[in-house]
């Protein structure tokens, strides 16, 4: 158990992300223990061999070249920006109609059935839900497994109605990764991590 | 062109290309363009993906400029969008199992220091080296993806950890993780010297 510490500290203490404190006793502990002392001169010697491995050199006209590919791209990108805009706007126009006629149907549905209804009305983002589950599963393993894997085949239902036939790319969608939190991002890698089997 | 772009720091440029100053992103992919293309090829070891993908960052960042809040710096937001893309892409692949995808040698070299060897002494290094590469590339993605930014672009774990999503200490595991197998596959050639 102690050896594997001392090798993380050692992996650490490489790329500079070691207090002075365990610096020291990690020189102690290295000139008494044989096996670690050879594990770090074997990832030391790793380390200084990676850092030896050079890229390609790659001329400067390819960079030029790569540059104004980009701004090539840009500029036709831009081009096509005013009917995406238009589209745009339409779309905004119809998801602001279907918003109020939901508003418009639930509203008649809570005055019709009034009785019926509950006194309150919760509305809840998808951070809120999300940090109310975890919070309700609290450490229960188990529970959480159960969760995970109710997530999961409800991802893959949908995708199998959508018929898309392939998973969702998280990572690929910036606006949604972007405004997540740490805990909410490792939740997802997880899942893809479980998905894709990695 | 503006001659006086590259004066600007990133964070000006940004705002100025978010306005649609094409110039200011131009400069931009220039001082990035290098590392984003070394990274992703130390990660894919295939020159003509890497280009592909190095394209494809700077494209898509392009495309959600304007959702960039700024939290974090051009910088991190840029690496982050080349690993997610690059790494997406290797996944895409692996799962590809129908599709023979030759990874060709992008011919990294030993540095100079092999030059001053014996040739028995620099074929040994040469063998080392290549087993290394081969190592490196048989790294689980997201260990790969850490030893590449901490190693290869030389950014310290918090660094690595912002461009990951993930914390530190997970960066500092994966490091762990990774210089383990590698010592594990390459111990023959390690001792043998």
């Amino acid at each position: 158990m102690r050896h594997k510490k001392i090798e993380l500290w050692l992996s650490n203490g490489i790329d500079g992300e070691l207090s002075e404190r365990k610096k020291k006793f990690l020189e102690s502990h290295i000139r008494k223990c044989s096996s670690c002392r050879s594990y770090a001169e074997n990832i030391q010697r790793i380390h200084e061999e990676a850092k030896r491995l050079e890229s390609p050199e790659v001329s400067p006209v390819y960079w030029e070249e790569f540059t104004s590919r980009i701004r090539k791209e840009i500029y036709s990108v831009k081009k096509e920006k005013p009917q995406g805009k238009a589209l745009l706007l339409r779309w905004k126009w119809a998801w602001a109609g279907a918003a109020l006629s939901f508003v418009i149907v639930t509203g008649l549905f809570l005055y019709l059935t009034q009785n019926k209804t509950p006194q309150e009305l919760y509305v809840f983002s998808f951070e809120s839900s999300l940090a109310r589950i975890y919070q309700e599963i609290g450490s229960d393993q188990e529970l959480e497994e159960l969760f995970n894997s109710v997530i999961s085949a409800s991802i893959g239902e949908n995708l199998e109605d959508s018929g898309w036939g392939e998973r969702p790319d998280f990572y690929e969608n910036l606006i949604l990764w972007e405004d997540l939190t740490e805990e909410e991002m490792r939740f997802l890698e997880s899942e893809i991590k479980k998905n894709n089997k990695l | 062109m503006n001659e006086n772009m590259s004066d600007f720091a990133d964070d000006h440029l940004v705002k100025q290309a978010k306005q649609g100053d094409v110039d200011a992103y131009t400069e931009l992919v220039r001082r990035f363009q290098e590392k984003i293309y070394h990274t992703i090829l130390s990660l894919t070891r295939n020159k003509q993906d890497a280009n592909d993908l190095a394209q494809e960052t700077f494209m898509h960042a392009y495309k959600f400029l304007r959702n960039f809040k700024q939290r974090s710096t051009f910088y991190t937001w840029i690496y982050r969008i080349a690993v997610n893309l690059t790494l997406n892409f290797l996944k895409r692949r692996k799962r590809d199992e129908k599709k023979q995808v030759q990874l060709e040698d992008y011919s990294l070299d030993v540095k100079s220091a092999a030059s001053t060897l014996s040739p028995e002494g620099y074929s040994m290094k040469k063998e080392l080296s290549e087993k290394l590469k081969e190592a490196i590339g048989s790294l689980p993605l997201t260990y790969r993806a850490s030893f590449v930014l901490v190693v290869f672009q030389g950014m310290t774990h918090s660094q690595a950890a912002k461009v990951l999503r993930c914390s530190e200490n997970t960066v500092s595991w994966r490091m762990h993780k990774a210089r383990r197998m590698l010592q594990q596959k390459l111990r023959p050639y390690l001792e043998g010297e």
